[in-house]
């Protein structure tokens, strides 16, 4: 059923318009653009042809089976009327991308509850209203251009707000900074869900990490059930929005009176094992860390730097968030010892190594030495945006050290000219993490060894 | 069973307020260790009870109408002997008829006097997108001022009973803190995995409270419990 949103094999567009810059121009525009080889159809009863595609009246004058119905109106109850044309002629999945409905409170909620209606007397799945449906390299239904094909990989990205969602589908695409392969709002989720989302992409053995924002929770309890059995599988990350509302129960208990939606919230995300994002770019660049990074067995980490200074905040913050510094065993040490005057520890201070070998090499032999220490699990990598930093980016030494290591990375730059530290966080960014704080990367780490370590234990 | 027999008999009086005797009655039946707590009409069924359970007790006023018991002069605690048992079933039924007047006693309930232990509080409220949910944490200061608890959605499996009490902050208290005996852990994650098959197979409830429990070196007993019904 949900695959008749995401595979669809033909879409009409309703409220289509010709008029560049309209919604429904950009919608036809970005599923044209897209690799969708179906058929399409624009429907807007004044219009004769929009991006070369022959428009259509109405939904029953469209010939054949219709898999998707994408409507963006004006009013809801052109919604309405149009839902009601859906079920005529047999369409069982319809995006409802308008606004006006249950979120306006009075008269949206009723329409809303009548669209409601005759999908279910008519078993017709509904996205939406008040979304922006869904980027994907097949179909692209989003409001906000998308300008480069998606990439078509591993991760996905639930998101309840329209715009929000198609703004971060926008920027990731058109960044390449995450390896996405789907982006989907639900808006006002009157039936279409997280719970369905979540059971669908936990299925989709194409999908490696699902990120997750929810302002209201549906179904809490079938939540618990599903997200239980999908993080099992993979991580999921999720940030819910209200979590500060106050208990709102009326509550006659001691307990009522403290448990509050948070801590409920909380509860819940601990109980089922998902990862706690704490705003939208948590949810990118932990999904970030997920998707291109090797799960590690532990918690303990190589911090790689060339300042002191900046290894003794890694390390406090390390401390702060779960992380271990353990020593390097005495045969790393032993090996490494000419690259270094004073005795190698951890925070492993590359200074000397660079002066005598130089920093691309340094990074492609000393690092690694020390990286390979049975001691360790993962590394923070400090790296700074200047001229002698290029090369060793440019040669990617980072990614090959870890496919051969099979440890994690984080890098972090929190110095450097732009000319380089923008070039370098934007290329290196788009196959590995790069945070441009000390305090990200360490946090976006703590949460991959949190769910290694975890996944690690239920399979031994 | 005799939780469908107090909910049918809550019902029948309409009332979603169940007294201490109906709330453990059901959580002893859920295998959830209670201490002996039974309803007294006299003053001398009074002392027969407290004969029977072995002095001392304690004397609490069994109202659904009187929620703060100690407020209105209902508790009375270390009865150790007839005499005071007799002066203590006095004393309650007074100041409580004075403090409240239209309030529907039905009795008092007596009940052995629990050794102290290491106070704990268990409780179950819903939510109405996650449904039943437990909550564990240490009593006293630790919940009242800093909110020292875990939460976990019911069911719960084994390992949320762990998790829940080795989440708090103040679980060193639990590990027998500057000579204190530990607490049976084991026993406490026990009445966690009972209380949430209570929850999650009674509709019915709203809302428990199991305030204080004592954990003991060995065991745990539930002291005060509050079970209140849905409305509907």
């Amino acid at each position: 059923m949900m695959d008749l949103f995401f595979k669809p094999e033909s879409i009409a567009v309703i409220g289509a318009s010709g008029t560049p810059g309209k919604l429904g121009y950009v919608i036809v525009k970005n599923i044209a653009d897209s690799d969708f080889a179906g058929d399409l159809y624009p429907v807007n009863p004044k219009s004769d042809e929009i991006l070369g595609y022959k428009v259509y009246r109405s939904v029953t004058e469209i010939p054949g089976e219709l898999d998707l119905v994408v409507t963006v109106l004006p009013t809801p109850k052109m919604t309405v009327a149009t839902v009601e044309e859906c079920a005529k002629k047999g369409v069982k999945a319809v995006i409802i991308e308008s606004a006006g409905f249950a979120e306006m409170g009075g008269e949206g909620k009723v329409f809303q509850q009548q669209i409601v209606d005759i999908a279910k007397q008519n078993n017709i799945r509904l996205m939406g209203p008040n979304c922006s449906g869904i980027v994907s390299r097949d179909i692209v239904t989003s409001i906000y251009p998308i300008t480069k094909k998606v990439p078509g990989g591993n991760v996905v990205l639930i998101g309840q707000s329209g715009l929000l969602a198609a703004g971060m589908a926008s920027d990731i695409v058109e960044n390449e900074s995450l390896n996405i392969s789907r982006v989907c709002s639900i808006g006002n989720k009157c039936d279409v869900n997280e719970n369905d989302l979540l059971e669908y992409f936990g299925n989709d053995d194409g999908v490696d990490v699902i990120s997750m924002y929810l302002e209201t929770i549906t179904d809490g309890r079938k939540l618990v059930r599903i997200a239980k059995e999908v993080a099992a599988k993979k991580p999921v990350i999720f940030l819910s929005g209200g979590r500060t509302e106050a208990g709102a129960r009326a509550a006659m208990s001691h307990t009522g009176s403290i448990a509050s939606n948070a801590r409920i919230v909380e509860a819940a995300v601990k109980q089922t094992g998902m990862i706690m994002a704490d705003d939208f770019t948590e949810l990118k660049d932990f999904a970030k860390v997920f998707s291109t990074q090797p799960l590690p067995k532990g918690n303990r980490v190589a911090v790689i730097t060339l300042a002191g200074s900046v290894g003794v905040n890694v390390s406090d913050l390390c401390a702060a968030h779960g992380l271990e510094l353990p020593k390097l065993r005495e045969e790393t040490r032993e090996k490494l010892k000419d690259m270094f005057d004073t005795p190698v520890s951890n925070p492993v201070d590359l200074y000397f190594s660079v002066t005598k070998i130089g920093f691309t090499k340094t990074l492609e032999t000393t690092f690694p030495d020390a990286f390979r220490d049975p001691n360790i699990d993962a590394a923070v990598v400090i790296l700074a945006g200047f001229k002698y930093t290029r090369e060793a980016v440019e040669k990617k030494i980072i990614q090959k050290i870890v496919r051969e290591v099979g440890k994690p990375v984080v890098v972090c730059m929190i110095v450097g000219y732009n000319k380089y530290k923008n070039v370098i966080m934007d290329e290196m960014g788009k196959e590995i993490p790069v945070f441009p704080s000390l305090i990200s990367g360490v946090k976006a780490l703590s949460r991959l060894c949190e769910y290694g370590i975890r996944k690690h234990k239920k399979s031994a | 069973m005799i939780l469908y027999e107090i909910l049918g008999k809550a019902g029948e009086e309409k009332r979603t307020v169940l007294t201490e005797i109906e709330a453990k009655a059901i959580l002893g039946e859920a295998g959830i260790n209670c201490t002996d707590t039974q309803l007294a009409t006299s003053k001398e069924e009074a002392v027969a009870l407290s004969e029977k359970m072995g002095y001392p007790v304690v004397l609490k006023i069994s109202s659904v109408d009187i929620s703060h018991k100690s407020d209105a002069g209902g508790v009375k605690v270390n009865l150790k002997d007839k005499a005071a048992v007799e002066k203590a079933f006095d004393d309650i039924m007074n100041s409580c008829k004075a403090a409240c007047p239209h309030a529907n006693i039905e009795g008092i309930a007596v009940q052995g006097l629990a050794k102290a232990g290491t106070e704990v509080i268990i409780g179950m409220i819903k939510d109405p997108s996650f449904g039943p949910v437990l909550m564990f944490g240490l009593g006293g200061i630790f919940v009242e001022v800093l909110k020292d608890v875990a939460f976990r959605i019911v069911p719960l499996e084994k390992n949320d009973a762990s998790d829940m009490i080795n989440e708090i902050k103040g679980k060193k208290l639990l590990e027998g803190y500057r000579g204190q005996d530990p607490a049976d852990i084991p026993f406490l994650e026990d009445m966690l995995l009972k209380l949430s098959a209570l929850a999650d197979k009674t509709e019915a409830i709203a809302e428990i409270d199991m305030n204080p429990v004592f954990a003991y070196k060995q065991g745990a007993v539930v002291v005060d419990a509050r079970i209140i019904l849905e409305a509907d």
